[in-house]
């Protein structure tokens, strides 16, 4: 029972990052939009965290939002449309939503 | 003799209205003369940043905008160096002319204008 955890506030101004991170089952993914892509920056704490994530754990990002910000991307990415993102949301038993 | 006015700009670029907000009230602050500064803080320091394609999201290239301060006298330009280092960006420069000021800079920065408002 996998769940697909979606993030879109920015990782600097609260802790819904953090919070994900400690409650991440062994199988769930993690992915990114809006804001959120911001926690792939270089350089950063955020950063560090998403790479300490276990290896079976996935990470995507949409990719017009990591386009419009401009950022590099870690290598352990997966750059994801609109169709994909919803083909994702379809495979997890779940998507849980950090309003 | 104006009062000056220093807009705080804390907003990330493509999330919300705020960023262009905090924009257009220093550029038309510049355009009647009165003596505005503008300092960028927490995510607001992404507006700074290179290498944005706000096309991809349909959006206005707000970093164009911000090219538009100094010739509307807005030259009193700033960001915080903390909010730089938190987001790994303390190596890479700034799209536009500005101070990078530590938090004591930050707090006697506050102290010179006579009114301050946060975006």
């Amino acid at each position: 029972m996998a769940t697909l955890h979606v993030l879109s506030h920015s990782p600097f101004t609260d802790s819904r990052l953090s919070s994900c991170l400690r409650l991440l089952g062994s199988q769930d993914a993690l992915l990114v939009c809006g804001d959120a892509v911001y926690a792939l920056q270089a350089g950063s704490a955020q950063l560090q965290a998403l790479e300490l994530m276990p290896e079976a754990i996935a990470l995507y990002a949409l990719d017009e939002d990591v386009q419009a910000r401009g950022l590099e991307l870690p290598a352990r990415l997966t750059l994801v449309d609109y169709p994909a993102f919803v083909a994702l949301s379809c495979q997890y038993s779940k998507v849980n939503t950090w309003l | 003799m104006s009062k000056s006015l220093l807009i705080i700009s804390r907003q990330a670029p493509w999330s919300g209205p705020g960023a262009r907000e905090a924009l257009d009230i220093a550029l038309a602050g510049g355009a009647f003369d009165l003596p505005i500064g503008m300092l960028f803080l927490d995510d607001g320091v992404f507006q700074l940043s290179g290498a944005q394609q706000p096309a991809s999201l349909q959006q206005k290239d707000l970093g164009a905008n911000l090219q538009a301060l100094p010739m509307f006298g807005v030259e009193a330009l700033y960001v915080a160096q903390r909010s730089l280092e938190e987001r790994g960006l303390q190596d890479h420069p700034e799209t536009l002319a500005v101070e990078r000021l530590d938090d004591a800079g930050l707090s006697a920065l506050i102290d010179r204008y006579d009114q301050v408002i946060t975006l």
